[in-house]
């Protein structure tokens, strides 16, 4: 086997075990779906959303936390499919499920501590998520969409009498939904 | 030059494996486009030298192989991938 071989050899392998990223794309895209669509369903039927004292906290909790149970299946069978987890992927997947703690402690603690909603705790830790996996995996339009989500949160704390749902919307929308779609339409090449 | 690295076969698991964390049985053998016997006698070779840790657990009722590259193992593939690049200059 010559040199130039064994590095052919070596550069396959590589490139055989890259990141996937379009799982990635595919949760961002589920999650801004999700969340945007609760948000309009609570803007627009306000009466349903809130027709007794916890109904709406129950609307906000049990929703993601079966969305939730979807994405952790979806990902044990998109990662049993592929066959390996690269350090990058694990990396994000730590991230997102940090996240995922932190927006259970947000809810938690608004509720021992009696708060309204933790929309804005949960939005800015969102954020941060973004902005660090969009970072790690240099894809600027997740990076981007997380700046964009953080100056919205910025934003409330300066306008405090603005709308949290249509916030939710449109903070979503620009921090999760379009980078996902841009994500999940990556071609990734060779 | 790591004489264990020399083989085609390993050299294609040593490589598939640096930038995982793990990687199972099945996608070690489409990288390396050989047959289970093959593959499991590389792996162990590499396995008792300590180049790779191989796990092995159940996933939907079926065995399923896990194989991680080990400290020693990167270590020698850097050193296999050096003295290749200066023999190549």
């Amino acid at each position: 086997m010559t040199k130039e071989e064994q590095i052919k050899i070596i550069n396959d392998a590589i490139i055989q075990t890259k990141t996937s990223l379009k799982p990635l794309g595919y949760n961002l895209l589920f999650w801004g779906i999700l969340i945007i669509s609760m948000s309009l369903f609570h803007y627009f039927f306000p009466e349903l959303v809130q027709f007794s004292n916890y109904s709406s906290l129950v609307y906000w909790i049990a929703i993601p936390v079966i969305g939730m149970i979807y994405t952790t299946y979806y990902n044990i069978k998109t990662g049993h499919k592929i066959g390996y987890e690269t350090q990058l992927g694990r990396v994000v997947k730590i991230i997102w499920a940090v996240f995922g703690l932190s927006w259970l402690l947000h809810v938690a603690i608004s509720l021992i501590k009696g708060i309204n909603s933790p929309t804005l705790e949960i939005l800015f830790s969102l954020a941060i998520a973004l902005v660090m996996t969009g970072l790690i995996i240099k894809f600027k339009n997740i990076t981007i969409g997380g700046l964009l989500l953080l100056a919205f949160v910025v934003y409330n704390h300066v306008s405090p009498g603005l709308n949290f749902l249509l916030m939710n919307v449109y903070g979503i929308a620009f921090g999760m939904l379009i980078p996902g779609i841009s994500l999940y339409r990556f071609k990734e090449t060779k | 030059m790591d004489k264990l690295l020399l083989n085609p076969i390993r050299l294609k698991i040593i490589s598939s494996l640096l930038g995982v964390s793990s990687c199972d049985f099945n996608h070690l053998q489409k990288v390396t486009e050989s047959s289970k016997g093959n593959l499991s006698v590389q792996l162990k070779k590499l396995e008792e030298s300590n180049y790779i840790s191989i796990s092995k657990s159940f996933k939907n009722n079926y065995p399923n192989t896990s194989c991680s590259i080990t400290k020693l193992g990167s270590k020698r593939f850097e050193e296999f991938f050096k003295s290749l690049m200066s023999l190549r200059k």
